[in-house]
């Protein structure tokens, strides 16, 4: 019952084919036999209240009372989101025991859409990671193999989704921790144009490029749980433009998919420090993307090799500065403060951090000093502004951008964390879309014969959200792929 | 090349209490080398990009109040103040 979309969900309560006390039911006890073996979850909510939720949703279905269109759908929330009354760690013990005093934009719109929130995703430390062995709290695994890293950092969101502990989850991609785990997992991670999803109730680690985005089995979940959360909101002054509850869904399907656009293959992307295998399967995807009428070509973006310093030297320099408010006097842990001068009491409090975001935050201090702030800061700045300009060059000319979304596949869990340069190496093809504000999209596209997943990514102009959905949806259609080991 | 005064001196910027400075020494060099690439990007002469928003889009200057009280979620407080120790 639990293999089901969130769109076929929707279609058999409608249906009566079962009704949301039932899948609720079913899904807890699906967790219960999977999340040992996964960790999945930093919190789950109690099954007891969440089972008389969905019951309230069936009474009101049956009385035909109006229901949200999400009708009781689980969907499962990364750490770093705000829930009133629920604890939000980040996957840190420095906000260990923090609960949350209101609700994130996402998912006030949620629950006025009838989503039922039954759990908080595990996560690297304040999203500092791309494989979830930051995490405070130990990692998630693999559902395709638990012996590996799921990717990160909203890791928990992606094998959640992929094991049925949950229809659909939002993570945060603030350098690809959306999509990376999305292709890890063999699921479809969004990462939206940069405000198009208010951040306001979202744990800030780099505002400047970071959004929330859905991980969802299909595109057509992806669309339907964009089109609940985007839209303008007063909470964040970054959002656009963009009115609240735009039917991403609508023409999905339609207008001949990628038929008559032009698709340039990133070369930097597929470089030759990409797994042979991923190579081939982009090469094989853009074969299937000409087959179904677009004009591939192999387009040149020279800051692509320069991305990823700039995106740690700007994200590091946020970091610092977001990160100084958990001083444990306004938020955090039990600690005497007997015996202590305030700044001595700070630092030793703040001792909590991991090694990760410890290191980040001192990188942080050190790139934006004065001394040494035109050093590195100006300069990463430069690259992304040059970047930017590249990108919109290519998209001047070609309507989409593909890619691999990660060169490598997943790894054994312990095999890379002590070399921090080559973790960050697998975000080489996520950030660029951060750094220039783009939307792009994360699609299962091949499982390797030892049984780990490729995704292939594609990118598109600001607020060119809904064609890239479209075209998304139009490589999805063309892909079959074995169902998950769990 | 970062030096241990240096960590030191930023550590206690941060805020982080760091036992072992020599440990960050390496970790932080390790990175700021990675991040000398930039030097080749050839991107001396960009302008550096600022997002900007327009006054009048931004929301009305005043008071909300926030329903509830935010003070219960502290671990340290009297009398409706919050507690934190003695600045020097």
């Amino acid at each position: 019952m639990i293999r089901v979309s969130a769109l076929e969900y929707i279609e058999k309560i409608t249906n009566g084919e079962f009704t949301a006390r039932e899948f609720m039911e079913a899904t807890f006890l699906h967790i219960k036999n999977v999340e040992p073996q996964l960790h999945a979850f930093l919190h789950i909510e109690g099954e007891s209240g969440m089972i008389a939720q969905a019951k309230e949703i069936d009474r009101r279905i049956r009385s035909g009372q109006s229901v949200g269109r999400c009708m009781g759908l689980p969907i499962t929330i990364k750490d770093n989101i705000c829930i009133k009354g629920s604890t939000t760690t980040c996957g840190s013990r420095m906000l260990e025991g923090f609960v949350a005093p209101y609700d994130a934009t996402v998912i006030t719109r949620l629950r006025k859409s009838d989503a039922a929130i039954i759990a908080k995703t595990n996560m690297d430390e304040f999203a500092m990671g791309l494989t979830t062995e930051f995490s405070a709290f130990g990692p998630s695994h693999n559902p395709w193999n638990t012996g590996y890293v799921p990717g990160g950092s909203s890791g928990g969101s992606a094998v959640a989704v992929a094991a049925f502990e949950g229809v659909a989850s939002l993570g945060t991609d603030t350098g690809g921790s959306v999509r990376n785990p999305a292709s890890f997992c063999s699921v479809v991670g969004y990462k939206p144009t940069y405000g198009l999803v208010s951040r306001h109730g979202l744990v800030s680690y780099a505002n400047s490029i970071e959004q929330i985005g859905p991980i969802a089995r299909t595109v057509r979940d992806t669309a339907f749980v964009l089109g609940i959360i985007a839209g303008h909101d007063d909470h964040d002054d970054t959002t656009i433009d963009t009115p609240a509850n735009t039917d991403y869904l609508d023409g999905i399907d339609e207008g001949g998919g990628v038929e008559g656009m032009r698709v340039g293959i990133i070369k930097e992307m597929c470089s030759e420090g990409a797994d042979p295998r991923v190579i081939e399967a982009t090469k094989d995807a853009a074969s299937e993307m000409e087959r179904a009428g677009a004009i591939c070509e192999y387009v040149s973006l020279d800051m692509v090799q320069y991305s990823v310093p700039a995106y740690y030297t700007i994200t590091a320099a946020e970091a610092e500065s977001n990160l100084a408010r958990y001083d444990n006097i306004r938020y955090g842990y039990d600690y005497s403060l007997e015996g202590y001068e305030f700044n001595s009491y700070v630092a030793e409090a703040r001792s909590r951090f991991g090694p990760e975001v410890a290191r980040r935050i001192i990188v942080g201090g050190y790139v934006s000093s004065a001394g040494h702030s035109g050093r590195y800061y100006t300069k990463a700045q430069k690259v992304q502004s040059k970047l930017t300009r590249e990108v919109r060059e290519a998209l001047e000319y070609h309507d989409l951008l593909l890619s691999p979304t990660v060169p490598r596949l997943p790894f054994k869990i312990g095999e890379k964390i002590d070399d921090p340069v080559a973790l960050f190496m697998l975000d080489l093809n996520t950030v660029t879309a951060n750094l220039t504000g783009k939307p792009s999209i994360s699609i299962p596209f091949r499982i390797s014969d030892d049984g780990l997943p490729i995704g292939m990514q594609l990118m598109a102009d600001v607020s060119n959200d809904k064609m890239l959905l479209r075209s998304a949806r139009s490589l999805e259609k063309r892909v079959s792929l074995p169902e998950v080991p769990i | 090349m970062v030096t241990e005064e240096e960590i030191e001196e930023i550590s206690r910027l941060m805020k982080i209490k760091i036992t072992d400075h020599h440990e960050y020494v390496d970790k932080v060099h390790y990175m700021l080398d990675f991040f000398e690439m930039l030097d080749s990007a050839g991107a001396e002469d960009e302008e550096v990009p600022l997002r900007r928003i327009p006054i009048s889009r931004l929301r009305e200057d005043r008071h909300v109040a926030f329903d509830g009280r935010l003070i219960d979620n502290l671990k340290h407080f009297r009398d409706g103040y919050v507690r934190a120790p003695k600045m020097n």
